[in-house]
């Protein structure tokens, strides 16, 4: 511990290689799981164990574009997540802003509430939740045949439908992430001074141009910060869509390799391994954007 | 909103008007976020305490017609020995994984990373990774990790120490699903602990070092208690948020074998989605909720937010 300055040099050296040895072993325990996802996706005879590749080939990942169905699930979870950050952004832009300068007396029980929201787990919410979105899938069924007929009224529940349907689950996933989002939004809008919309308001802006002009602009990179953490968040999330969709033409990335996984008799490790490197890109690509406002996130949960 | 500026507050009226129509407006803004959090947050959680009372289920008679059955379902709950077994598998899930696991390595790695090692960068980047992997993908490069056989890579390292290889995740199946949460959070653990351990000043170690302390003596005597804020706050945010964990543990095990991973989050799934028993399915989950809401506002009271 402690900063290494004003060591005796012997003593220095050996602690410095404790740490280094240490930190190896760590880092082995975290990145031996993916060797093998590595080389079995790129592996012509890949097995469930670790292996070189003797026979070099990109056919694992051919095949999930080509034969299977891995360009729909790639574009379903791109829409679903894609639309569900965006939602979060939008609203916990405009909320966070709202949080952050409002004095009303509301503001510290509901910054409260947000808190204790974002520890219910969304298990235990599942079950009445599916049957809230059931309830109003049922409704909103009824209303659209008797308006547009059956055929019709099947083709636009697959968009708008709460249950097995896009616009459910694009809803619930958004509002799982809106209270960190929310906080981050809040959290950031208290940094920035309020002299910009004081100016922007002596030039008689409306709420939209302050919030377009000026606001926009300012909140750029706390709407970053908090788009990554939601996209990472719905993008790994696997009880929602297992809970939520049925149709396979709905089906998104974790339930076509969870499914892909549970078809025993064929199993074909090199496909598999191809398409969970698929599914893990974007979410560790993100990561890596995201990395510089780790520490400011758990601000929502340390420091406030 | 912020006092107003001159041309606005020319008479007590116009600025009276403008502060009530700057309110208004921020209220029209939250309005969306505070609708989709009752929609789908706080109403299902009020709801799921009346779903526990009743015995709503998605197939059968039930189904059709649900029934008030007033405490039934709790009384149930508390001679189902499939519940107890789920409430202590999840207790000792959280106590290994986030408060043991997760905790020692993350702050390992947080106390050496401080350190200016050359390769710091690198070991940081690598230990941030498991933390952005997708659940079913975590389930799945583990499945790899600790299948059974002596080609498996878990069985080969521990050959090297001469231990017999085995089925992991049938012999030791909740070992097995701590140490793969244990892999996805040392990040968590490590960023809060640097953070903790960044807003301990140098000089307070000067002069420590100055009356000749050991560097054990600095870690137990300095560091230790002045992170011991961050230290709760870690132990509370990670409690929690072990408690809501559902899908790597489902991709890995599904609960099994023999209920020896159903950790709560699954027995819910289970009773819920593969017994179709809504009603006591809601009882377990309102239980989870109980326990969660119990820690979040300790963590609130600890927090002492200023909002």
């Amino acid at each position: 511990m402690a900063g290494p300055n004003l060591r005796p040099p012997g003593r220095r050296n050996r602690a410095e290689l404790g740490a280094y040895a240490t930190l190896s072993l760590i880092s082995a325990f975290c990145a031996i799981p993916f060797f093998w996802v590595l080389l079995a996706s790129i592996d012509g005879n890949a097995s469930l164990f670790l292996q070189w590749p003797r026979e070099l080939t990109i056919d694992n990942y051919l095949r999930i574009f080509l034969v299977e169905d891995g360009t729909r699930w790639v574009l379903n979870s791109l829409f679903v997540v894609g639309t569900a950050t965006a939602i979060v952004m939008v609203l916990a832009g405009l909320g966070g802003y709202a949080l952050s300068r409002t004095r009303a007396w509301w503001k510290r029980p509901f910054l409260y509430t947000i808190l204790l929201i974002r520890v219910l787990p969304t298990t235990a919410l599942i079950v009445p939740l599916y049957k809230v979105l059931l309830t109003a899938n049922n409704g909103l069924g009824s209303m659209l045949r008797a308006v547009f007929g059956n055929e019709m009224a099947r083709s636009m529940l697959r968009y708008v439908g709460f249950i097995d349907g896009y616009l459910g689950l694009i809803l619930v996933l958004a509002t799982m992430q809106l209270p960190l989002a929310l906080w981050i939004m809040k959290t950031f809008f208290d940094s920035v001074p309020r002299d910009y919309e004081e100016a922007a308001l002596m030039d008689g802006a409306t709420l939209v141009q302050r919030i377009r002009r000026v606001l926009i602009p300012l909140a750029l990179p706390g709407l970053g910060a908090a788009g990554l953490f939601a996209f990472i968040s719905a993008w790994g999330d696997f009880l929602l869509p297992l809970i939520l969709l049925s149709s396979p033409e709905l089906q998104t990335l974790p339930l076509g390799l969870f499914r892909a996984f549970l078809r025993v008799n064929t199993i074909d490790y090199g496909f598999l391994a191809a398409l969970a490197f698929v599914y893990l890109l974007p979410a560790v690509i993100a990561f890596g954007f995201a990395r510089r406002f780790l520490v400011q996130t758990f601000s929502g949960g340390v420091k406030g | 909103m912020t006092p107003i500026s001159k041309p606005w507050t020319a008479t007590r009226w116009t600025s009276m008007r403008y502060e009530t129509r700057v309110a208004w407006q921020l209220r029209l803004i939250l309005l969306p976020s505070v609708l989709l959090l009752l929609a789908f947050v706080i109403y299902p959680a009020v709801y799921s305490v009346y779903l526990s009372l009743t015995n709503e289920a998605l197939t059968g008679a039930a189904a059709l017609k649900p029934r008030f059955v007033g405490t039934r379902n709790y009384v149930r709950l508390f001679n189902d020995a499939k519940f107890w077994n789920s409430l202590l598998v999840t207790l000792i899930f959280v106590v290994g994984s986030a408060i043991i696991g997760q905790f020692v390595l993350g702050l390992v790695s947080a106390v050496l990373l401080r350190r200016p090692l050359r390769l710091k960068p690198i070991f940081n980047s690598i230990i941030l990774l498991p933390n952005a992997v997708p659940e079913v993908v975590a389930g799945f490069l583990w499945i790899s990790m600790l299948a059974g056989g002596e080609r498996a890579t878990l069985s080969r390292i521990v050959a090297f120490f001469g231990i017999q290889p085995t089925d992991w995740l049938q012999t030791f199946p909740l070992t097995m699903i701590i140490i793969v949460n244990t892999w996805r959070g040392i990040a968590t653990a490590m960023i809060l602990l640097t953070a903790g351990l960044s807003a301990v000043s140098e000089e307070v170690y000067e002069a420590a070092r100055m009356d000749g302390a050991t560097p054990r003596q600095m870690f137990t005597r300095i560091t230790l208690p002045l992170i011991m804020p961050t230290i709760f706050l870690y132990m509370l945010v990670s409690t929690v948020s072990t408690i809501a964990i559902f899908g790597f543990v489902y991709a890995l095990t599904r609960g099994g074998p023999g209920g020896a991973t159903e950790l709560i989050s699954i027995y819910i799934y289970n009773q819920s989605f593969t017994a179709f028993q809504l009603g006591y399915g809601s009882a377990v989950a309102v239980v989870a909720l109980g326990f969660s809401l119990l820690i979040g506002i300790i963590y609130v009271r600890a927090l002492k937010v200023e909002v």
